[in-house]
């Protein structure tokens, strides 16, 4: 029988095996095309790669990429190649050198891998029309929706050499598993043991002790500890997490087995000591897979948080669709006409002073740095002319109640500490005393100060009078008047916004159209998010497909016991049970503690980021609740899968 | 008092309709009656282990009827006929059968653990029996850590620990030299009289089998031959050998 037909012969007959390796190889081959693909698409590099970050980005990304997904190939193919490791024994035995035996598998995988590559290469094809039409989608503002159908034949050459010099590297590692093979191994492979590991409490509690600190470090509330501490977190968590795997677990078993009352129910005895045996082989790929799901779901979350975020982040930064300040004479009417010839029109608009004043305060001091010195000015505004801005936003922000004596003070990047040494400040004005009793994080009142007073309606009238407030300079030049303006649709139309830039800039003071922030927002964070969803998704097929793989090694070594366990009596229900509780710890506690490590990591997001962006009493909560979406995305497709490793598992078992 | 009955029982290979179906068992028919040590012999392929499977309930006889305490086999589910297992059949094989991930203990509480019974209850059931089987010491070992012989014997254990109504031992002498086969075999007789265990062990070796009752010889599915034991073992031994030299068996 020449080679060729042996092989796939051998494809035929382990066919329903090979449908599942069939199916991660294609969908590998899928992404990269895929991301390839994107990479050449014409309005693609319009929109992003002309930017040196995003396209540094992109590429970083594609070769994070690359890398997993070889490291994925080959392990799942050699634990393919261990769970056939009978039929392999066999043909040594008759005589088969393992060059040959080696060759034999390279042209199985070969044969398989040309398949994959033509259905993958296919399938992205099919596909790639779609994918870029949702990255542009989501990362741009106003995406019309035109993208021709293109196959790629750069991309489909780049992607055919990579996955062939994948293959390669396959068939060699592949090699080296078959030269470990003892012949022996055959007729006593059954009664190896592959080392249990008693584990130890010292190192579970270490583990857990290593994890609990990285844990503490991420969740403090100090956003300068956090970013300090992003390097020692990640390390103690992913030591931690290791040590959980090998040492720690086993340990846990161990415990578990002691409570006898339990341990001893028929389903718990079978189940636990065969997982206990196999932990020290599966521990190091469960510690792996931990990670990898903690950095995908943290990334997708972190995208998809951003990006939820992005229109109220917009109105919370600029808080109106548009303002401007100066030059108002010549503009208004030039505005006018380009909104007119828009068809859109105005809901809102208002023209107001913008008051300073310079009252005395004791110099406040950051660490070495002078924060406010004493001759620093503040916008100021009465409690009236405050909360008509306010109610024109469209931020979160509600109208206030100032007391006569008293102030607010509004910084737009007040931090707890700042907070703690702003009130309590006493302003000296030329006759009177005001003190600051309460803060605002803000700055959408500001236009152009750095920081912001509201004052009691009374006292603002006063000091106005008394001139410790001006709407003039000191040479007695008025201060530019501040316009804000909403209108219709103020984050769609492009050509709108762009002809609005047009006669702003350079005529005007200063201004902010809500659009161009939205827009450079949806631009990196689109791109984030998509990233992440595609990242995520390779991941999370990647790594479930290789439990699945791991466990079928596992099924066909354990099928002996089964079998034993039927004679004495095992029937089909509690054979389901014992296959159940034995593939669950598997997939869940990667799941778990994946997601676990996640929450600590959005929690140290939230400190760094998010707490700026989302203007919320607790934003960690709001964080979380969009995180929870792709918690729950990751859960499911893990769910799936466990589902098909079981099914699988019974029938190698039978 | 009987135990267990065979009637006209068959077992055929293969397709029924295809010339290529293979008849293991012809028309068999016996009886075991408790507390009794039977014997099976014969030459491979003779049906020895078809016969051995259909008794254990593992395999389904083509045709004829198989009782255990008047009730017919045959007619059981398939979850009934595990549970007719648990309860009624304790099993010993050639190659042990112990599950490696466990330990000693665990094995041969798993028949008990399958019925689901209580930790205490099971853990007093166990020492009853692995007192008299010496095992005590490697209990909490696991298959790899301890010899052929303690292996048997924890098999044994696990087969005794339901206290069964029939004993199945397919060649349990088959992997041990002959120290520990002779010790099991004291064994398997020690079981035999002192739990009033009803045993039918299949073996080729005429060693072995000089420690049964009665031994009934299979040849091409059917029963060829039947010996009792007299009071000599040794004409028992000269006398099995030849029925194995006509049966052209392996008769050492």
């Amino acid at each position: 029988m020449k080679i060729t037909t042996l092989a796939i012969r051998n494809i035929k007959q382990n066919f329903k095996k090979y449908i599942m390796y069939f199916f991660s190889l294609s969908f590998s081959v899928f992404t990269a095309y895929s991301f390839l693909a994107l990479m050449q698409n014409e309005l693609v590099i319009m929109a992003f790669t002309s930017d040196v970050r995003y396209k540094s980005m992109l590429m970083g990304f594609g070769i994070i990429i690359m890398v997993f997904v070889m490291f994925f190939l080959i392990s799942s193919n050699n634990s393919f190649i261990k769970a056939r490791k009978k039929e392999i024994s066999i043909y040594a035995l008759f005589g088969m050198t393992n060059g040959k035996i080696g060759k034999l598998l390279f042209l199985e995988t070969i044969i398989v891998g040309f398949a994959a590559l033509v259905i993958g290469i296919g399938v992205g094809i099919f596909f790639s029309k779609l994918l870029a039409m949702i990255l542009l989608d989501i990362s741009l503002a106003s995406f019309t929706g035109n993208i021709t159908f293109s196959i790629d034949p750069k991309a489909i050459y780049i992607t055919a050499i990579l996955f062939i010099s994948i293959f390669s590297v396959m068939g060699l590692s592949g090699l080296r598993v078959i030269n470990k093979f003892e012949l022996v191994d055959l007729f006593k492979a059954d009664k190896v043991s592959e080392g249990k590991s008693a584990g130890s409490s010292i190192l579970l509690l270490l583990s857990l002790l290593l994890m609990g600190t990285g844990y503490y470090l991420a969740s403090s509330g100090e956003s300068h500890v956090v970013v300090y501490a992003l390097i020692p977190v990640l390390i103690l968590v992913i030591v931690g997490t290791y040590l959980f795997f090998r040492s720690g677990l086993p340990k846990v078993l161990n415990l578990i087995k002691r409570n006898k009352s339990n341990y001893y129910k028929s389903v718990n005895l079978i189940a636990t000591s065969s997982f206990a045996h196999r932990m020290k082989s599966i521990g190091s790929v469960m510690a792996t897979i931990t990670v990898l799901s903690a950095v995908a779901t943290t990334a997708i979350a972190t995208g998809f948080t951003l990006y939820k975020n992005i229109e109220k982040n917009t109105y919370d930064t600029i808080g109106y669709d548009m303002y401007f300040y100066g030059g108002q004479e010549e503009l208004l009417d030039k505005m006018y006409n380009i909104f007119e010839n828009h068809h859109t029109e105005i809901t809102e608009e208002y023209t107001t002073d913008r008051y300073q004043a310079t009252p005395e305060l004791k110099t406040v001091k950051l660490g070495d740095t002078e924060f406010i010195s004493s001759e620093a000015y503040f916008r100021v505004y009465s409690e009236s002319g405050y909360n008509k801005l306010i109610s024109l936003s469209k931020s979160t922000l509600k109208p206030v109640r100032i007391n006569h004596g008293e102030a607010m003070y509004e910084y737009p990047y007040l931090t707890e500490d700042i907070e703690n040494k702003m009130i309590g400040q006493l302003l000296t004005f030329s006759d009177q005393k005001i003190s600051i009793t309460s803060t605002l994080r803000s700055g959408i009142v500001s236009f152009g100060a750095i920081q912001t007073l509201v004052l009691n309606e009374d006292d603002f009238a006063a000091l106005l009078k008394n001139g410790d407030i001006l709407a003039t300079n000191k040479s007695g030049e008025a201060y530019d008047k501040v316009t804000v303006l909403n209108y219709e649709n103020p984050l769609q139309s492009a050509e709108l916004n762009r002809e609005l830039t047009q006669i702003l800039s350079g005529n005007v003071g200063s201004y902010r159209i809500a659009y161009s922030h939205y827009n450079e927002s949806l631009e990196t964070y689109g791109l984030v998010v998509f990233i992440g969803f595609f990242m995520s998704s390779v991941f999370m097929l990647m790594t479930a497909s290789l439990l699945y793989f791991k466990q079928l090694m596992v099924a066909e070594e354990e099928r002996h016991q089964y079998r034993m366990l039927r004679k004495i009596g095992m029937d089909s229900q509690l054979e389901q049970r014992v296959i159940a509780k034995r593939l669950f710890p598997v997939f869940v506690i990667p799941l778990l503690l994946g997601i676990i490590h996640s929450m600590f990591a959005m929690k140290a997001a939230d400190t760094i980021v998010f707490s700026n962006m989302i203007p919320v009493e607790n934003s960690y909560f709001t964080v979380l609740a969009f995180s929870a979406v792709m918690y729950t995305a990751y859960g499911i497709v893990y769910g799936i899968f466990y589902f098909i490793t079981k099914r699988q598992y019974a029938k190698i078992v039978r | 008092m009987q135990i267990l009955k065979v009637e006209n029982i068959s077992k055929i290979y293969g397709n029924k309709k295809s010339s290529r179906q293979y008849l293991a068992l012809k028309n068999i028919s016996f009886e075991i009656k408790e507390g009794e040590f039977i014997g099976v012999m014969g030459a491979s392929g003779s049906g020895k282990t078809t016969l051995l499977n259909i008794l254990g309930s593992i395999d389904k006889p083509t045709t004829g009827r198989y009782l255990m305490d008047g009730k017919d086999i045959a007619t059981l589910n398939k979850n009934q006929l595990a549970e007719h297992r648990i309860n009624n059949i304790g099993f010993i094989f050639q190659d042990y059968n112990l599950i490696e991930t466990m330990t000693l203990k665990e094995n041969i509480i798993l028949p008990l653990a399958l019925k689901g019974y209580k930790a205490n209850v099971m853990e007093d059931e166990l020492y009853r029996i692995a007192q008299d089987l010496s095992l005590v010491e490697v209990l909490e070992k696991y298959p790899y850590e301890v010899s052929g012989g303690q292996l048997q014997r924890a098999a044994a254990c696990r087969a005794l620990i339901t206290k069964p109504k029939v004993i199945l031992a397919d060649e349990p002498t088959g992997n041990l030299d002959s120290k520990s086969g002779k010790d099991l075999l004291d064994l398997l007789t020690f079981i035999n009289k002192e739990f009033k265990a009803t045993i039918l062990m299949v073996t080729h070796d005429v060693f072995a089998a000089s420690y049964c009752q009665k031994i009934m010889f299979i040849r091409d599915g059917e029963i060829y031959n039947e010996l009792f034991a007299g009071n000599s073992k040794k004409k028992f031994f000269d006398s099995i050998i030849e029925v194995m030299s006509v049966l052209g068996g392996e008769g050492k």
